[in-house]
């Protein structure tokens, strides 16, 4: 959002959303807008979430929506591409994957000033891991047990899943042995050169180590690349769909599981990303994916999502010292830099 | 006039508790909160960042100045360069190098550098960690 009046640009972007699905859903009269919301969860994305409502043949018809619109100066701007999602979320329609349903892609940036996508707005709620009424949602969750379970089923549906079957082989396939964990340091190096103001010698040891000591792959799964509470819509204690399609790749599974098993993730709660107990999780995915979870190889990536976190937090102080976005919490991420940077560095016995 | 400091903690206060409590909107309300968040950051920045910058230069400084006694390290040194580009490109270089110099020379030169790298991330913590 520029410095406009919000509530000006609220209205006018509703208006403008009300029209497009009129034409999109052919048939429908009276069209209304309700319940309409710009999420403030979405860092890359400006995320709308609303109702809409109209007349089909004389039936009243009711159906929730979300629109991602890319804002022209968003966080992963360069890594992150609203056609692949909306491509990723496509090919997981038929899969056992829980995921919202795509409808459209727009590339046209003359209906809303940018490309976005719609998608379903599933019921659900997405308590955030890090407020304090989010983390008691999860700790409460946690002791009625069921959601514990469905994260993991849920991950396991990911790691499982035939990916050449469904199509999702154009997000890249890497080659066998360390391919997978080169690449990944490569894109996140790529966007800490665009971003970096300053030499960053921390930075520089850190990427270097994880260069020489990049680990084989022990085989390609659909990786979410940022598996954790808060990028899950939970309902009636279940994961009802797994959001915040950004980062996917082919690659290594134990990507996710360091994910899940970082301390990022759970700020203090001694459970997995707030919900999960790490045995319960070790044991119950192992058993799910036939997969065996190799620490010293979840180690190894877990230090690489520091430096991918200093990469965000350069990235998006970046966009804002810049003047492309004026979300303030692009500005907060300068502290977090060296903070992750710490963590990272002190993993790595320094 | 009023004291920086005191200035800048009653904006943090009203901000988190007066303004942000009184907006609806989930956008501006998260940035209500967000700009209270930063200012407590900010200042700390005036009380301790001219200080800083005197500290990280006197650790960067030492270091190089303490490498003399490992003249194989040295070499990979370009004195040309400013001295945070300079101990970035000495890193890179080590770890490029670590096959082709003497036993044990890697872990020496690393070891001396995570320490220096110790010194700078404290200093910068002083600043941005967490309340």
């Amino acid at each position: 959002m520029g410095q406009r009046d919000i509530r000006t640009e609220m209205a006018d972007i509703q208006d403008k959303i009300r029209d497009y699905l009129q034409h999109k859903l052919t048939g429908a009269r009276s069209l209304t807008l309700s319940n309409f919301v710009q999420a403030a969860g979405g860092w890359s994305h400006e995320i709308y979430v609303f109702d809409a409502h109209w007349n089909e043949d004389g039936n009243e018809r009711e159906r929730g929506f979300c629109l991602r619109k890319d804002p022209g100066a968003g966080l992963l701007r360069e890594l992150s591409d609203l056609k692949q999602q909306f491509r990723v979320l496509k090919a997981l329609e038929p899969t056992t994957v829980p995921a919202p349903r795509a409808y459209w892609y727009e590339a046209d940036t003359s209906i809303l000033g940018g490309p976005f996508f719609v998608m379903e707005k599933v019921p659900g709620e997405v308590p955030n891991p890090w407020s304090r009424v989010g983390k008691q949602f999860y700790a409460e969750a946690a002791q009625r047990g069921r959601l514990p379970r469905s994260f993991v089923e849920a991950l396991a549906s990911l790691h499982n899943l035939d990916w050449r079957a469904a199509g999702l082989d154009f997000l890249g396939v890497p080659r066998p042995g360390n391919d997978f964990a080169l690449r990944e340091v490569a894109k996140w190096e790529g966007l800490i050169k665009q971003s970096l103001r300053k030499p960053e010698p921390v930075l520089t040891e850190i990427l270097m180590w994880l260069k020489v000591n990049a680990p084989e792959a022990q085989r390609l799964a659909f990786v979410h690349g940022a598996y954790r509470t808060g990028n899950l819509i939970i309902r009636d204690d279940a994961v009802a769909a797994i959001i915040d399609w950004e980062l996917q790749v082919i690659g290594d599974p134990m990507y996710d599981v360091a994910y899940v098993l970082s301390d990022l993730n759970r700020e203090g709660s001694p459970l997995l990303s707030c919900i999960v107990d790490r045995d319960f999780f070790l044991d119950y995915y192992q058993q799910l994916t036939g997969l065996k979870v190799d620490l010293e190889i979840c180690r190894y990536y877990e230090i690489l999502y520091m430096m991918r976190s200093a990469a965000f937090w350069l990235s998006a102080s970046g966009l804002f010292a810049d003047g492309r976005n004026k979300d303030l919490r692009l500005a907060r991420t300068t502290y977090s830099v060296p903070v992750v940077l710490d963590m990272a560095a002190r993993a790595l016995g320094f | 006039m009023i004291p920086a400091r005191q200035l800048l903690s009653e904006i943090i206060n009203s901000l988190r508790h007066v303004i942000a409590p009184a907006v609806a909107e989930p956008y501006p309300k998260a940035q209500a909160y967000m700009a209270a968040v930063i200012l407590e950051f900010v200042s700390r920045q005036i009380e301790e960042g001219a200080d800083l910058e005197a500290q990280r230069k006197v650790t960067l400084d030492a270091f190089f100045r303490d490498l003399a006694d490992l003249p194989e390290i040295a070499r990979l040194v370009d004195n040309s360069l400013p001295s945070e580009l300079r101990l970035c490109k000495l890193i890179e270089s080590l770890y490029e190098e670590r096959d082709r110099l003497a036993p044990g020379a890697f872990t020496t030169a690393n070891h001396r550098i995570r320490r220096t790298l110790r010194q700078l991330l404290d200093q910068e913590l002083k600043i941005a960690k967490p309340a």
